[in-house]
């Protein structure tokens, strides 16, 4: 209470910072994966595998993130399933970015030239291999700059674990703030240190973008 | 626009979503008999997960280092050295405290749970542990002298604290109350001039007065608290071994110390019963 | 004793409820409106002869890209005051809002304006068209036709993104539901059902997006 801030906030500060890099990590991942099954499934030829990953894409894209986090922090909870904090806030971050994640390889994968599916098929190969080997390498290249950018809101978007008593980033600089009273330098660090992790993934994802526009012009 | 996902959900899968989460509920309906729990439960558990605050010195705050502290730590802390298990704290918001608790996310509360007849229809306390006064606390030069001159001013809560249900409460028709998710936020917004005066336990104006000594002081008293531990509706074992953990606290100095440590002064009379809050599972 | 969900409490409260959902329309609106100020204002502002402005422009997209909503929220609502600025809650939330989505929607418009091909332009000048007109018909709206889908998508997520000026006490939807939750402790019930109005209002105003498309943009392209 009453103290300044300096070396030991801003420790608390990154101690809240790793939580935030480790929740969007952990989301990351497990969203790449669970968004790749969503984009085969889009992509797919069995119509009901279509509709369902599409309800569920609806479903995440057109409620705010905030209620995800509150309805499967309390949902786990009420079916029994008692665990940890962060594991509960981590499975709502995963199931969030598989939707967004998912969408955006969908769009890619259909953005290929038909020719491709095409020739991969007159070659004799499979869906595995094509798939694997053929339309997924490209797809997932044309979708690098959107990727990167959803990583972005994803790092952005931890912040809002804070709302079920998860200490990360934003919630720590809260009581700090309401430990030094000192709100417009606690914010503004904050922010800077968001902005010091994103801001770099954003250059790199605009440059990838005009790499690919080069390479599309050629 | 590389920050921009693809979204183009079309209209008629949204519709369908909306109509398939409706159904939703009806998979629901989960009488949850697994979460009665007994003293066994949480000793094969092996460990004791206790909802406290996390920003409101001095009942439960986290320290600079992160380490969770505080009069509710203290006493969470001795209730897990009865028990024989470490204990494991969970920071929560004012407003998820009981949740939290219904849902299964914590076993005990220990989190400046004001003893009020509408908590105890969804939680079981315990015996009361602590007095907390609640007060309105503003500026020095702020004119309130009565309930009816919160009317002129802008006045910032908690969201569902007990100063929450005092001021709205007292408060006259048409007073303009704000709901910040927390204490750090309440005290936020009276610092920083969005508000004029503040719903407060009887510590606020020690902090608040820690950053501008003398500014702040005590308006109104609305009412003195006590506090409890709060589980779960009808776990009548693990209720009664918490009532006799107070029991034995308040008999053998321990609660004294505690009080001793963090308020400066020895615990008051507590209440044998609080209308319409049992202490016990009836 | 387990616990059994009870939908009762939120059908009783549906009328706030529903005020909760013109609160937050009304902010989402007021937002995207901002924003779409912000974003053409921003730019013109870019395209600027004068390096200062420009860089003005992106430094301000990069900083609201590049930072999370509540500590944007949190620093105009609790740290502008320290500066002598106070507004209140609605105010400060819708702009907020506003400088978020109009962040977004300068990137946005830019990437709309560039794919207009200035042969087009030159074409149009020499069929006669008036400088007027050729802006009209040849950039504005093929420009707003390209940008149309990134754009809307864009103020839906920004009408999500609402639910978190609750966290400055501002009126709107997840607000009023946090209310009502802790009157009557069913926060599953009552997030769930909320979480079905911001689906609703998503899909109202989606509708209204593809209805204005049809009305404005439907015309054949090649």
């Amino acid at each position: 209470m009453g103290t300044t801030f300096g070396l030991g906030e801003l420790g608390f500060l990154i101690q809240g910072l790793k939580w935030t890099v480790l929740l969007a990590a952990i989301a990351f991942v497990g969203g790449g994966i669970g968004g790749l099954g969503v984009a085969l499934a889009r992509t797919s030829t069995s119509r009901a595998l279509r509709r369902i990953t599409g309800g569920y894409i609806a479903v995440f894209q057109g409620t705010p993130l905030l209620m995800q986090l509150f309805v499967i922090y309390y949902g786990l909870g009420l079916i029994g399933l008692t665990l940890p904090a962060w594991v509960a806030v981590a499975i709502a971050f995963t199931l969030h970015a598989s939707a967004f994640l998912g969408e955006i390889w969908r769009g890619s994968i259909e953005a290929l030239p038909k020719g491709q599916f095409e020739a991969a098929k007159a070659l004799g190969l499979h869906y595995v291999p094509r798939m694997r080997d053929v339309i997924l390498p490209q797809a997932l290249r044309i979708a690098l700059p959107a990727t990167i950018g959803f990583l972005v809101q994803l790092i952005k978007g931890t912040s809002l674990a804070a709302i079920v008593g998860f200490i990360e980033l934003a919630r720590a600089g809260q009581i700090v703030s309401n430990q030094t009273y000192e709100p417009l330098l606690v914010f503004s660090v904050v922010g800077a240190i968001y902005f010091a992790l994103c801001w770099p993934l954003s250059l790199y994802g605009m440059r990838v973008e005009s790499r690919i526009a080069r390479a599309a012009a050629r | 626009m590389t920050d921009t996902p693809i979204f183009r959900p079309t209209r008629r899968s949204v519709l369908g979503a909306g109509l398939a989460a409706l159904a939703a509920p009806a998979l629901l309906t989960l009488p949850r008999d697994a979460a009665a729990q007994t003293v066994s439960d949480i000793k094969s558990k092996g460990k004791l997960v206790v909802g406290i605050q996390g920003d409101n010195a001095p009942w439960g705050f986290l320290n600079s280092q992160g380490v969770q502290e505080g009069f509710d730590a203290d006493v969470a802390k001795l209730f897990g050295k009865q028990l024989g298990v470490p204990v494991e704290f969970m920071a929560t918001a004012v407003a998820n405290r009981i949740p939290a608790l219904v849902t299964g996310r914590v076993d005990i509360l220990f989190a400046t749970m004001g003893m009020y007849p509408d908590r105890a229809k969804a939680i079981q306390f315990s015996k009361p542990y602590a007095a907390n006064d609640i007060i309105l606390v503003a500026a020095k030069g702020t004119a309130i002298a009565t309930p009816a001159d919160m009317k002129n001013f802008t006045i910032g809560v908690a969201r569902s604290s007990a100063q929450d249900t005092a001021v709205t409460k007292v408060a006259p028709e048409g007073t303009t109350i704000r709901r910040f998710d927390d204490d750090a936020a309440t005290i936020q917004a009276l610092l920083s001039g969005q508000v004029q005066a503040v719903g407060a336990n009887q510590f606020y104006p020690l902090r608040l007065n820690k950053s501008q000594p003398g500014a702040y002081e005590r308006k109104l008293d609305f009412v003195r608290q006590y506090n409890g531990a709060g589980t779960r509706l009808g776990q009548k074992e693990w209720n009664e071994a918490v009532n006799a953990f107070i029991d034995t606290i308040k008999a053998n100095g321990e609660l004294a110390k505690i009080y001793q440590t963090w308020m400066g002064f020895t615990p008051p009379e507590f209440p044998t019963t609080l209308e319409g809050v049992p202490f016990t599972v009836g | 004793m387990g616990y059994t969900l009870d939908f009762t409490v939120v059908l009783d409260a549906l009328p706030s409820l529903l005020w909760g959902c013109l609160g937050t329309i009304g902010l989402a609106l007021s937002g995207m409106t901002l924003a779409l100020a912000v974003g053409v204002g921003g730019v013109v502002a870019r395209g600027s002869s004068r390096r200062w402005l420009r860089s003005i422009v992106i430094a301000f997209v990069e900083l609201v890209r590049n930072t999370p909503f509540l500590v944007q929220i949190f620093f105009l609502f609790f740290a502008l005051p320290n500066v002598g600025l106070t507004l209140n809650p609605t105010v400060t939330a819708i702009i907020a809002l506003g400088l978020n989505g109009g962040a977004y929607a300068i990137e946005i418009i830019r990437g709309g304006v560039q794919s207009i091909d200035k042969g087009q332009i030159e074409a149009g000048l020499a069929l006669g068209l008036h400088k007027g007109q050729v802006f009209r018909m040849i950039v504005l709206k093929p420009a707003l036709r390209a940008i149309y889908p990134s754009l809307t998508g864009q103020f839906i997520m920004l009408t999500l993104t609402s639910s978190i000026c609750s966290a400055i006490s501002a009126y709107e939807l997840t607000s009023v539901a946090q209310r009502i939750e802790s009157e009557t402790f069913r926060s599953f019930e009552v997030y769930f059902t909320i979480t079905l109005m911001y689906l609703a209002i998503s899909w109202l105003l989606m509708t209204g997006f593809s209805v204005f498309s049809r009305r404005y943009f439907d015309y054949p392209t090649r």
